[in-house]
């Protein structure tokens, strides 16, 4: 089954997108030993699309972000990201582009968040001073220099938020985003999304709160049984 | 970023992170020099047996030890960690280096430190000119280095990493620990320590390749 | 509280007396025959063994007033003296191990009980120390540490016991130093140094204590939250 947002083929004809797919997954199959996880996913996501994928826990969202950001190959079936094949040296090519950001900020605990900052904006390439900028946009410049490990778990993830308004990317993924995030963190998430999508890339959120995610994303889809349905 | 820039930043993390949490230098260090007094404890006082054996107790206590420096919690990155890494684009194998040149810092300080501890200690016998053994001494340091950050990263994210580690790749550091004690053996029977040096510079080397041609595939296995 | 009381200070300056005091007459003391120069050593390494061993009994009574009363200021004891514990056991190994080289002609002495003793009692507190790092919570550190000053209170004795027991069974020592008596003056220089360094570890004790007070009522860090304001997000753009 195919999934595309109404009109998409229309705009893309008319030139209004960029021909690539960002997103294709086709017939993606991904076993956890006896237990299949993802049963046969199709889905493509194209630029300036923002797509929410609902599901109860344990459904597979998570597994199935890991595969969208190409860190897990899947076991049959074809997953392309930025026409990059997952499980090829192709992919690792095209993870800059990807920015992915779940409940479990990837902060170093003994670190300050700025020293994080600073550590993930040096392995991108990127000029410290973006680290700066970033944390002044999420209003934590004042905060910025406590070690990780002391900051509450909002404050460590409007950190995390930083990192992705920092790095930019282009195909942004997040992982229950909203959960647990104070009015103003939420905000900063949508600002984000909005950026991205401004930028012609796009957004695939995943979360158990199909009702919440449907105020920030274009479609919401279901993921169950290991397959996703509109 | 530059390739030897990325391991200077993996390096650097590593060894920021130590000097704020103090693993190695408050807790695995004491705990080395604990188990270098425990073993004349435990063969009775027969000195001139402790002064005989001191140097290779020593080494078998960094061989040991080195694996828990290697392992230190304080360095343990979590799965989200590893993967926000590698989508930064960073290279595996500058990742993989930058670490173990931290880890080589936190061994050798760690040799540095139990070296004295077990000179006064023990008492050994030192051939002439034993100075120059701490030459193969200090590449095997870097050796363990090698082998531990190695096996940090096979058993990353697992459970029972701190102990199945060790158990996977001590019997692979064998060289290093035969080479480092042996060279001062080999001064005191005038052999000369050229040919352990070679061993040790040869197992670094080894390690060196065995490194660049597994850190991508390393890493993707533990995404 | 910015400068510590007249009380601290007369303390501090008594200490700083008492121990030029006890240097001099070190210093002047007669030595024995057998020891030569070398004997003024000891009038440092008995006092700081001495310390060690009364700093370590300070912090298993912290300890165990503060699980009784759980007042900060009995955690501040017993952490401030497992602190100067360490430092003068550092002190006491030094200085044993120097007259040791000198006199029994080996730096360490597997066969003497209070030696071992000592240096594994040096890493216990060590240990303890590394504990109370690991949070900068102070009641959190205060649970932990406490129940561990007391185990080692505890265990001690016994590690003395056991390794005496140890070295009567590997007798091995030949040379020791004479039985002979100190002479008067010697005895005196030794009791001076004693009572000298004993009011310096009290004093650096009470300046522990006050430093440690002050650092638990200045917060460096923020509130939680604090520091952290509305974000910018019309600098965020779109695109």
């Amino acid at each position: 089954m195919q999934l595309r947002p109404p009109g998409w083929e229309t705009r893309r004809e008319a030139g209004k997108l960029p021909s690539m797919t960002i997103v294709s997954l086709r017939n993606v199959q991904l076993r956890f030993g006896p237990v299949p996880v993802l049963t046969g996913v199709d889905l493509d996501v194209g630029p300036g699309e923002r797509v929410g994928i609902a599901g109860p826990n344990g459904a597979g969202k998570s597994t199935l972000l890991s595969v969208i950001a190409t860190l897990r190959p899947p076991s049959s079936g074809e997953a392309r990201v930025f026409d990059a094949e997952v499980g090829t040296p192709q992919a690792y090519e095209v993870r800059r582009l990807i920015g992915w950001s779940g409940h479990d900020p990837a902060l170093f605990d003994e670190l300050s968040l700025r020293e994080n900052l600073y550590h993930f904006a040096r392995l991108a390439g990127l000029d410290i001073a973006e680290a700066d900028k970033a944390l002044h946009q999420v209003g934590l410049e004042a905060a910025a220099d406590r070690r990780a490990r002391v900051c509450s778990n909002g404050m460590r993830r409007r950190a995390d938020l930083a990192r992705l308004l920092m790095t930019r990317p282009r195909l942004l993924l997040l992982d229950e985003a909203h959960a647990g995030l104070d009015a103003d963190a939420t905000a900063i998430v949508e600002a984000l999304s909005r950026r991205t999508v401004a930028d012609g890339g796009a957004v695939v959120m995943v979360s158990h709160d199909r009702q919440t995610m449907g105020e920030h994303v274009d479609r919401v889809l279901t993921l169950r049984e290991g397959t996703v349905v509109p | 970023m530059s390739f030897a820039r990325q391991v200077a930043e993996f390096c650097r993390r590593d060894l920021l992170t130590e000097r704020r949490a103090g693993e190695v230098l408050t807790i695995v260090t004491p705990f080395g020099a604990v188990a270098l007094m425990s073993f004349p404890l435990a063969f009775g006082i027969d000195s001139a047996l402790v002064s005989r054996v001191g140097p290779a107790l020593f080494w078998v206590v960094v061989f040991l030890f080195t694996m828990q420096i290697a392992l230190r919690h304080s360095a343990a990155e979590r799965p989200h960690q590893r993967a926000v890494i590698a989508l930064l684009g960073a290279d595996p194998f500058a990742r993989l280096l930058g670490r173990t040149a931290a880890a080589a810092v936190l061994i050798l300080a760690f040799m540095a430190i139990l070296f004295p501890a077990m000179l006064l200690f023990y008492s050994p016998d030192l051939p002439e000119g034993w100075p120059l053994a701490l030459v193969p001494g200090a590449l095997a340091g870097i050796g363990l280095a090698q082998v531990g950050t190695l096996a940090a990263e096979v058993t990353a994210g697992l459970r029972t990493r701190t102990t199945l580690a060790p158990l996977i790749v001590a019997p692979l550091a064998v060289p290093l620990l035969i080479a480092g004690s042996q060279a001062l053996e080999s001064l005191a029977s005038d052999g000369g320590i050229l040919p352990w040096t070679v061993l040790v510079v040869a197992t670094d080397l080894a390690l060196a390749v065995i490194g660049a041609a597994i850190a991508r595939p390393l890493e993707e296995a533990s995404l | 509280m910015s400068k510590p009381t007249p009380w601290l200070r007369a303390l501090q300056v008594f200490a700083s007396v008492a121990v030029a005091v006890g240097l001099v007459m070190a210093l002047r003391a007669p030595v024995d025959a057998f020891q030569g120069e070398y004997a003024r050593i000891m009038h440092v390494h008995v006092p700081t063994s001495w310390l060690a061993f009364l700093a370590f009994g300070i912090t298993a009574l912290g300890s165990l007033l503060w699980r009784v009363r759980r007042n900060r200021r009995w955690d501040r004891l017993a952490a401030a003296s497992a602190e100067l514990g360490v430092v003068f056991t550092a002190m006491s190994l030094i200085t044993g191990s120097l007259w040791g080289g000198a006199v029994w002609g080996t730096y360490w002495d597997w066969a003497d009980p209070r030696m071992s003793t000592t240096a594994l009692m040096f890493f216990v507190y060590l240990g303890y120390l590394a504990l109370r790092r690991t949070t900068d919570d102070a009641e959190a550190a205060a649970s932990r540490s406490s129940l561990l000053g007391i185990i080692a209170v505890v265990q001690v004795p016994l590690v003395y016991f056991s390794v005496n027991l140890f070295r009567s069974l590997h007798q091995t020592q030949s040379i020791r130093p004479g039985g002979a008596t100190m002479p008067t003056e010697m005895l005196v220089a030794m009791l001076v140094n004693l009572a000298a360094l004993t009011v310096l570890y009290v004093a650096l004790l009470a300046t522990r204590m006050w430093v440690m007070r002050r650092e638990e009522a200045v917060t460096i860090e923020p509130a939680a939250g604090a520091g952290v304001v509305p974000p910018r997000l019309e600098e965020v753009g779109d695109g």
